[in-house]
């Protein structure tokens, strides 16, 4: 074979496809030098990268601050290092990204009694190894560390029914974006109503989380909507489909029996 | 005269339509003992086929230009009247040619049909399929998505690894230091024209060589006859074989009306099967996908890679066995065809297969 059809070969399929690793942004200093300590000031490298904000790409110096490229100015207050917050500063601290939320939470029951140790963001939450939250944060087990948990069952119920529909549209909406439907609309106009949901019950009001969930349920209904008319058009595709394929193996088998037929002829 | 009988004497007075019918259609004979892997060559003409239909098709409303290319598809697939069909039989239908290819190779290899003076055909077939997979690469990019955009990054960087002239080899590959709008006109080019263009001359220089030194016969049955390495020219003729049209034509329809049910059935079933997540995001030079895999037709090639310890050498294995299979039938010269008789070789080819199939499956859960 000539070099020349090597070298194609080498060029199109070979030398790279080993290290997509290799292309991955680098580690930023925080991690680097975290990453190797030991006990409190490296377990949060740890517990970040089993996080959410790991997955979305939210690194250390998102939240605390700093220059994230420069070893020795890493922690400066130059930069714009934080470190970390006191406990009244935490919902300030997560309310720069999650502003909605912060609002409610600030105007609700917990927020204004913060000063006098009721429970902020990192309690329920959690910190670093924050997981993408669900209504199971809302148990009997946590709330009743500080308080009855009837006010925060009544909640949770009302709440039950709207999580269900916001799964069932998230999945939808990425089955179809899985199959190339353009569902960017629909995609923001649910991250819009997940925001309203999501910082709805952090007032801990059940009137306004009841009388805000019939909102974003009467929004997911008209987006419900929309994946019900193009799961319609998909099943007509399927269906045409079914047929286009039912004709091509009939006329195969027809052709392969004309074969048959052919072949009698061909022993005769 | 009946106006079609006329029209049909008009053709034929003035191009001898019949005359070529007689002769290169139902006057061209083959072996009787022809099985249904001989149709793969006449599904592979159909299937390319449908790639340039759709391809002109898609042609008609894909931009090359990185800023408008992965909305182009967006539009191509949600807004073109059937603009998804189109788009799915291209995409689909290119994974559907490498299955093709590969069973095409392979039966040729386990009847050895490359024997007896048909080196020209087994080489003029072996690039064909190396040019498919460059067409493959090549389309890859166009839709400008996140898993074409890291994969033509970490391909292209790939030529960095040739000593001497590799940096700016990828320069020359990617027409800028990186991977952006210089590629994709490149890219575009080569995919739509160039290589298309050589693909086409390719596969009539394959079917010349098949159709000049004669189709050769299945190694099986009382008929056998060992390949002779004559001193010259000779068309391997079969007197007594059965015609091509309409005798043998009709079970190359057949099949290739079961190929085509088969890529339908994975577009309306199954039509995520060969799209990753990273197929539907625009892409972003700022944002590394974490797990990008090629093609399923080159994990065996990826995976080779990381198996050695150093990617030149790795690099070099594969470059070694793609050429003893370029020039296989220069090296397995011997008469013998029948699989039975050459349990070597058949010893090598089912550890072949079992070995692309295990490095493949190890290099897509690697």
């Amino acid at each position: 074979m000539s070099r020349s059809i090597c070298c194609l070969f080498v060029l199109m399929i070979v030398a790279g496809w080993s290290m997509p690793a290799a292309l991955l942004a680098a580690d930023t200093v925080c991690i680097e030098c975290h990453g190797g300590q030991e006990g409190r000031l490296g377990a949060p490298v740890a517990q970040w990268r089993t996080s959410v904000h790991a997955a979305n790409g939210i690194s250390c110096n998102d939240c605390h601050g700093g220059d994230p490229t420069d070893y020795a100015m890493a922690m400066s207050p130059e930069r714009g290092f934080i470190g970390v917050p006191k406990y009244t500063e935490v919902p300030d601290f997560c309310g720069r990204c999650h502003v909605g939320v912060a609002e409610d939470y600030k105007a609700g029951a917990h927020g204004q009694a913060i000063d006098r140790g009721a429970a902020q963001c990192v309690v329920c939450h959690g910190n670093h190894a924050i997981q993408r939250a669900s209504l199971d944060l809302i148990n009997e087990t946590d709330c009743s560390r500080c308080h009855s948990y009837e006010r925060a069952a009544l909640i949770r119920m009302s709440l039950v029914e709207t999580d269900t529909m916001v799964r069932k549209v998230e999945t939808d909406l990425d089955r179809l974006y899985r199959l190339g439907f353009a569902v960017n609309d629909m995609q923001d106009r649910l991250f819009n109503q997940r925001n309203v949901f999501h910082r709805t019950f952090h007032g801990v009001n059940v009137d306004e989380v009841r009388q805000k969930t019939a909102g974003v349920q009467a929004e997911l209904g008209k987006i419900n909507m929309e994946v019900a008319s193009i799961d319609t058009t998909l099943g007509e595709r399927k269906l045409w489909g079914s047929v286009t394929i039912a004709i091509f193996i009939l006329t195969g088998v027809v052709f392969l029996l004309v074969r048959k037929a052919y072949e009698e002829d061909e022993k005769g | 005269m009946q106006p079609v009988k006329w029209l049909v004497e008009f053709v034929d007075v003035r191009l001898g339509l019949k005359d070529l019918y007689d002769r290169e259609l139902r006057g061209y004979l083959l072996p009787r003992n022809v099985n249904v892997w001989y149709t793969l060559g006449a599904v592979l003409m159909a299937l390319f086929t449908l790639q340039i239909i759709t391809g002109i098709l898609l042609l008609m409303f894909y931009v090359p230009d990185s800023e408008k290319a992965f909305a182009s598809i967006q539009y191509i697939m949600n807004d073109v009247p059937f603009g998804w069909l189109f788009r799915m039989l291209h995409a689909i239908g290119a994974n559907v040619i490498m299955i093709a290819l590969l069973m095409h190779m392979l039966s040729v290899l386990f009847m050895a049909s490359y024997k007896g003076r048909r080196e020209f055909t087994w080489l003029t077939g072996f690039i064909i399929l190396n040019l498919t997979m460059g067409l493959c690469l090549t389309g890859y990019l166009l839709p400008w998505s996140q898993l074409s955009f890291w994969a033509t990054t970490v391909a292209t960087d790939a030529a960095g690894a040739i000593p001497v002239v590799g940096d700016y080899l990828v320069e020359f590959l990617r027409g800028a230091p990186t991977v952006g709008n210089q590629t994709l006109g490149r890219f575009f080019a080569l995919h739509v024209v160039g290589m298309p263009l050589v693909l086409l001359g390719l596969m009539g220089a394959h079917l010349f060589c098949v159709k000049r030194r004669g189709i050769s016969s299945p190694p099986f049955g009382p008929d056998y006859r060992a390949s002779e390495e004559l001193p010259f020219f000779e068309h391997e003729k079969h007197p007594n074989g059965i015609p091509f049209f309409p005798n043998y034509f009709v079970k190359d329809a057949a099949v290739i009306c079961f190929f085509m049910a088969f890529m339908l059935a994975i577009i309306f079933y199954a039509p995520g099967m060969f799209f990753p997540e990273s197929a539907f995001q625009k892409a972003d030079p700022f944002v590394t996908p974490q797990h990008i895999k090629p093609e399923w037709y080159f994990l065996w090639a990826y995976q080779a890679l990381k198996i050695f310890p150093s990617e030149i050498i790795g690099l070099g294995v594969q470059v070694v066995f793609m050429t003893f299979l370029a020039l296989l039938p220069f090296i397995d010269r011997g008469a013998e065809r029948r699989p039975a008789k050459r349990p070597l070789f058949v010893t090598c080819y089912v550890l072949g297969i079992l070995l692309f199939v295990a490095i493949s499956i190890w290099g897509h859960y690697s």
